[in-house]
């Protein structure tokens, strides 16, 4: 998984866009009743990069009105939106953090001159281009990825969505929990099958402040692990009103005791374990665009429940300490596991334990467990 | 420290709790109230914003120097954390 450089620069992954005089033929707030109509040729150009998988921001001085608007006469989904007065470096800046892109990335259009000057002097590697120039970047390498996935063209869409989530949750006065149970969130705990192995892997390696592991996981590695008795492999998808954004997130389990006790029902009760069991979580993760949708949290509430419920006394999540991933470790303390103080290992890992007795961390009631 | 300091970083927090969370209601809950679980709720998401603005205004950061993330564990405890290092 690389972000490679085509010849000629490197992929652009986002443009922002000016919207008076560049996406509309006219100014927005000087129009009064008759609106502008949408530009017509960079209308084909907005869809034809879409259907590549290259995202869309506005950065614009409008009211979020204006937003809404060219959203509408485009009929596209735009992944990130800043309208205000402030400086566009900065609205530009603040697209790059929210999408999670380098400037290198970023493609800027805007037909006022002064304001491309601006942002060319203050990030030099976003490439600024005239309206003109938009019109003809269909042509152009750094904006023809040699592969196009179903999921890169469905990008945009899901940015969109979590765009609407954000703006619903701000809106929403309840609690966290209530807001997920009144958007209609579903998260599904499923065991891992083949066809799964290729996104356990793309998320093992694009994961990083939900992953415990920190490495990435090869998928030979994973089918070997599908195959192995003391070991499960399950996935967490997620969905609400606003989208289905698919299989967000994995655990690995092992027991340390071989096979998990089975009762027979009519044989005599097995014998208690000689040592006490301890099921091992090698990696946990979960992609960012889960973050505080409960998806971690009711991965490791299952966790610790399926855990227990196979005789097992303990749970350990060996966790590699970073500042990257303090939103992992922040689940992991959420969830009442602990590591010994001061036993970060030489290879940066602590090992993050709780007891299987007493309260378990509950599974919400918009969790599956299939 | 004083008692008096930790008091007013606990205010300072219930404003940043109510402000990551959208819940204006978490201006007024008691230091004793747990961050996790069934008090405020924290997740990974709130918690992360929670932990910025903390080492933003206070200078602390509170998870390269707590493992486990205990300080965490009430309002209280977090503000006598940070009131300790400031």
């Amino acid at each position: 998984m690389t972000d490679s450089s085509a010849p000629g620069g490197t992929m652009i992954k986002c443009v922002v866009w000016d919207i008076d005089n560049t996406l509309l033929t006219g100014i927005y707030l000087e129009s009064g009743q008759q609106l502008p109509d949408a530009d017509p040729q960079l209308l084909g150009v907005l869809r034809e990069l879409a259907g590549r998988g290259i995202l869309h921001a506005l950065a614009s001085r409008n009211p979020p009105a204006a937003a809404e608007y060219v959203q509408q006469v485009t009929g596209t989904d735009f992944a990130a939106v800043e309208c205000g007065w402030g400086s566009k470096p900065d609205a530009i800046r603040r697209i790059a953090a929210d999408l999670g892109l380098t400037p290198d990335a970023l493609a800027f259009v805007d037909d006022d001159m002064l304001e491309r000057a601006e942002v060319a002097a203050a990030l030099p590697d976003v490439l600024v281009l005239t309206p003109e120039d938009a019109a003809e970047v269909p042509d152009w390498p750094q904006f023809s990825p040699p592969v196009i996935t179903a999921e890169a063209r469905r990008r945009g869409q899901m940015y969109a969505e979590r765009r609407r989530r954000q703006a619903a949750a701000a809106a929403f006065g309840g609690s966290r929990d209530d807001f997920l149970r009144h958007v209609g969130t579903r998260i599904t705990i499923a065991p891992a099958g083949a066809a799964d192995l290729h996104r356990l892997h793309e998320l093992s390696v694009r994961t990083h402040q939900l992953n415990s592991a920190g490495e990435p996981v090869t998928e030979a590695e994973l089918a070997g692990l599908l195959e192995s008795p003391e070991c499960r492999v399950v996935t967490v998808t997620l969905r609400d009103d606003f989208g289905d954004d698919g299989l967000v997130g994995a655990a690995i389990a092992i027991g340390n005791g071989g096979s998990p006790p089975t009762v027979t029902p009519a044989g005599p009760p097995p014998l208690p374990p000689a040592a006490p069991l301890v099921v091992t979580v090698p990696l946990a993760m979960m992609s960012c665009r889960a973050l505080g949708r409960g998806a971690l949290d009711a991965l490791l509430a299952w966790l610790c429940r399926s855990a227990a419920a196979t005789g097992a006394a303990e749970l350990q999540v060996p966790c590699l300490v970073t500042d990257r991933n303090v939103p992992m470790r922040l689940a992991l303390a959420a969830a009442g596991l602990r590591a010994e103080p001061g036993s970060v290992a030489a290879d940066g890992r602590a090992i993050f334990a709780r007891p299987l007795t007493g309260e378990l961390p509950a599974l919400a009631d918009w969790v599956t467990v299939a | 420290m004083t008692g008096g300091q930790a008091a007013g970083v606990a205010d300072e927090l219930r404003a940043v709790l109510a402000e990551v969370t959208g819940r204006g209601e978490l201006l007024g809950i008691p230091v004793d109230t747990p961050l996790f679980g069934t008090g405020v709720g924290l997740d990974s998401l709130a918690g992360t914003l929670l932990l910025r603005q903390v080492q933003r205004r206070y200078g602390v950061d509170v998870a390269a120097e707590d493992l486990n993330l205990d300080s965490l564990a009430t309002l209280g405890t977090l503000a006598d954390f940070i009131a300790a290092r400031i």
